[in-house]
């Protein structure tokens, strides 16, 4: 039961990083309707940044938060500007290839440039703190905490600002929005910044106790889909709440069943979810 | 000269290990090939039917396993284990298939990729096939024509050679007959082409199960080539993105697509890992995505739509320049009701859309059905074609009841419709377009596969379109007409089977004075020749001079009905209409 209990805590904590990972995802398929195939690629890129950034500036990975967010906000709201701007109304063939297009080139810079090889940071003598009587890594706790308070301050930035409010003006009615003289095409790019630097974020959270390849990205592209699907998409609440049942699957029926199997578990569940509720759990009925 | 080249070049390509020895080269060709052939397969599914899979190396894979473990466990033939794995994965595609078709398009992209990383899973742990050791070939069957095992490279060549060969022919059949064009309507509006009568899914599940069987064909033929697979080798993510990948450089929903696509990107991504080493490895890559992001931005149909020829622009003469109703025998109005409509019902939330309709129609007749938008006119005719389904209400077409039929199914019982927005199929041609609407009840797959429309539908056809004025652009894509001729188009779409009714959501809305005029005449005339409709319109004098009889909708509810001009001079009319 202990070992039930253990398995449920870090699942939990590990479930609210997956939830980070699939917010962009979420907030980026519920502002504009496209789905970003390329989104895990971003974490993997973040997870690359923040890796060289301590093994040759001796930065900690949490200190290099503030310069890797900034950068990935940036470098989404580019992607917008370059390319998704152009295939915002595109049929939904054309938008699919071109993140899947932008998945290659991103995946493949990376093999290009650090070779198949995996890295991950090493913290000896890395301390522990007890969450509801579990200990968990400080890395984890950290991350997790962390995570958190980024929900809560997207949450915040929706309801109470003006920009927030105006993006999910955006996010009803493009034609409406526009009418009413929000700028939706600048309210596409900050989604898209905030999406990029969301993932980027879990991908400085997971370095110190995630290794990184360039083909990192399948799993957690699965995963991120896999809570996006579970929590009902577009919604902020719903990135949240799917996040935290796939991370408490995958490590309970790990740990119940069979570790090698957790991943294969996550995505039954999620293909069930697809056929049996598409509109996820928080989701409303309709197509 | 362009004969000679069309023999000269396959032969060319067959007779190649004959004369070159260089085992690089040969080895590349021969992923060429299998990897060609599988793309090919792909493009059936996520080119002509336009249902992008990212996990066909899970059906590559099930293709190659169940081929390797046959002969190594049971010394079972491979030419008896390919197609025990075609047909499995036929099955587990179908079995993906069938219900995830009903999600929007992107849904069944991610379901295909978490199916891919499932089967992959569980062979990884699946001891009866060796998990994640895998499986080695028996050497011992090699160099036997019954085994399809070789030590040269050259019998490997043309076995390879075969199955692309088989894949583009497959392929090539089903685009020039009736099933291509149907799954292309699919792809391109699913909804119209089930209007018309297509069964939408079925030809979906048809294009997974021929696309899925077709690479595992591949997969098993690339065990019998590596001697050794594991789930890395066969089952990777990289197999799945290769196969789009190449389908989309070549440009899908073509033929010649993958044919093109599979050199380029085979041969590059071959001979830059040779020159560049591992240092290099990825540089190919990152040159397909960027070639992927901007044929999607500019050329959908890659290269083969970089290197056709632009169309020559064909003069599109005036519509109805004078042609005849196709079929002359007039008939005029009886009282025999066809399609007897009955309370029918339907609330979005507490909207209350239509509150209990009630009308018949009768056999010859054009009956206008008007009133103020959002009476529940268009309602009306979603709840009898399927699209909505009804609370409550029954609607009978000649005894036959119609609610909670699918679309296709009403289409079959035999009513059309149009729908108030343009719904042709933009990139087929005006032909095409036109036999999308033949009659699809009792039309088998393998009769859509194997045969063009039978003569006498052709015929029809051609003279539908000569009435329309709509046959010197008969082989212009149909987005290329202006939006009236887009309207005619649609009309002699839904009236090429004949239905016993077909329902008309506004069409003289948006089109010129001078087409509405037309438009008026083509429907008396097709209704001389014995059709009956139901016309929703807001053009009152085009409803007075076209309408037999008028239906006046408000609310919810049919308020009036009789002839046009008892209807019009109505004072509910007037005053529910013209708000007086």
């Amino acid at each position: 039961m202990e070992l039930v209990w253990h398995a449920a805590v870090s699942g939990a904590v590990l479930g609210l990083v997956y939830a980070l990972v699939s917010l962009g995802l979420s907030l980026i398929w519920g502002v504009m309707d496209v789905v970003n195939l390329a989104h895990a690629e971003y974490l993997m890129l973040a997870m690359y940044a923040t890796y060289w950034l301590w093994a040759l500036g001796k930065v900690d990975p949490l200190a290099a938060v503030p310069v890797v967010v900034p950068v990935f906000f940036g470098f989404g709201w580019l992607t917008y500007q370059l390319l998704v701007r152009r295939i915002v109304r595109a049929p939904v063939a054309a938008q699919i290839f071109a993140t899947f297009g932008l998945l290659f080139v991103l995946r493949y810079a990376a093999f290009a440039a650090f070779g198949p090889n995996v890295y991950g940071v090493w913290r000896l003598g890395e301390g522990t703190v007890s969450v509801l009587g579990v200990p968990v890594a400080t890395s984890k706790a950290a991350a997790g905490v962390v995570s958190l308070a980024a929900f809560l301050g997207l949450s915040a930035f929706l309801r109470f600002t003006k920009a927030g409010k105006a993006l999910q003006a955006a996010a009803q009615s493009r034609e409406v929005a526009l009418s009413l003289g929000i700028p939706v095409d600048r309210m596409y790019a900050l989604s898209w910044g905030i999406g990029i630097a969301s993932v980027a974020l879990a991908g400085a959270l997971l370095i110190p106790f995630y290794q990184v390849s360039p083909t990192i990205g399948d799993a957690f592209l699965l995963v991120a889909f896999a809570s996006v699907v579970l929590g009902g998409f577009g919604r902020v609440d719903g990135a949240l709440v799917g996040g935290l049942c796939i991370g408490l699957l995958e490590n309970l029926l790990g740990t119940l069943l069979s570790p090698t199997l957790k991943l294969l578990f996550v995505f039954a569940v999620f293909v069930l979810m697809l056929l049996v509720r598409p509109q996820g759990l928080l989701g409303e009925p309709g197509r | 000269m362009r004969r000679a080249a069309a023999w000269l070049l396959p032969a060319a390509v067959v007779a190649v290990p004959l004369w070159v020895r260089d085992s690089f080269f040969l080895n590349a060709m021969i992923h060429v090939f299998l990897f060609g052939a599988a793309a090919q397969a792909w493009n059936l599914l996520g080119g002509y039917a336009g249902q992008i899979s990212f996990g066909h190396a899970a059906f590559f894979g099930i293709g190659a396993y169940a081929t390797a473990w046959l002969l190594s466990h049971h010394g079972l033939s491979p030419w008896a284990g390919l197609w025990v794995g075609a047909a499995l994965a036929a099955c587990a595609s179908l079995l993906v298939g069938y219900p995830t078709f009903r999600l929007r398009r992107h849904f069944f992209a991610l379901a295909t990729l978490a199916l891919a990383e499932i089967v992959r899973i569980s062979f990884l742990n699946w001891e009866v096939v060796g998990a994640a050791t895998g499986l080695y070939l028996p050497l011992g069957y090699r160099n036997r024509f019954e085994f399809l095992m070789w030590d040269a490279k050259a019998p490997y060549y043309w076995t390879a050679l075969t199955a692309f060969a088989l894949a583009t022919g497959v392929v090539w059949v089903v685009d020039r007959h009736r099933a291509g064009r149907y799954l292309r309507a699919v792809e391109q509006d699913e909804d119209a082409a089930e209007m018309l009568g297509i069964p939408t899914r079925r030809y979906k599940l048809y294009a997974m199960g021929l696309s899925a069987a077709l690479t595992a064909l591949c997969g098993g033929l690339y065990a019998l080539y590596v001697l050794y697979i594991d789930p890395y080798n066969v089952m990777a993510s990289r197999i799945s993105l290769l196969v789009v990948v190449i389908a989309l450089i070549g440009g899908r929903g073509t033929v010649w697509g993958p044919v093109l696509g599979a050199p380029f990107v085979v041969l590059l991504n071959e001979y830059t890992r040779a020159w560049l080493g591992g240092a290099g490895s990825g540089a190919d890559f990152i040159l397909f995505g960027l070639v992927v992001v901007l044929l999607s931005l500019y050329q959908p149909r890659g290269l083969v739509g970089l290197l056709a020829k632009p169309a020559r622009p064909v003069p599109v003469a005036v519509a109805g320049a004078g042609a005849e109703a196709p079929e002359p025998p007039p008939t005029a109005p009886r009282e025999e009701v066809v399609l007897e409509i009955r309370d029918v019902r339907k609330s979005f939330g507490g909207v209350q859309a239509v509150r209990g309709v009630d009308l018949s129609v009768r056999r010859g007749e054009i009956l206008g059905l008007v009133g103020p938008n959002g009476a529940g006119k268009s309602t009306l005719f979603d709840c009898l074609t399927g699209f909505v389904r009804p609370d409550a209400g029954s609607a009978r077409l000649r005894g036959r009841p119609l609610l909670g039929l699918a679309p296709h199914r009403v289409a079959w019982a035999g009513l059309g419709r149009t729908f108030q927005a343009i719904r042709v199929f933009p990139e087929l041609s005006v032909w095409d377009n036109v036999l999308c609407g033949a009659e699809h009840r009792g039309e088998s797959l393998w009769e859509a596969t194997a045969g063009e429309a039978p003569r006498a539908v052709q015929d029809r056809a051609t003279a539908l379109l000569r009435f329309f004025g709509l046959w010197e652009a008969r082989d212009r894509p149909a987005g290329e007409l202006s939006y009236g001729q887009q309207k005619l188009l649609s009309l002699a779409m839904v009236v090429l089977r004949e239905p016993e009714v077909v329902l008309l959501d506004e069409p003289a809305a948006g089109v010129n004075p001078v087409l509405v005029e037309e438009m008026g005449r083509h429907l008396r005339a097709l209704n001389a020749a014995g059709l009956t409709f139901v016309v929703i319109e807001h053009n009152m004098e085009f409803v007075m001079r076209t309408c037999h009889r008028v239906a006046f909708m408000a609310e919810g509810q049919v308020v009036t009905a009789g002839r046009p001009e008892e209807v019009q001079r109505d004072p509910r009319v007037l005053e529910l209409y013209y708000g007086r």
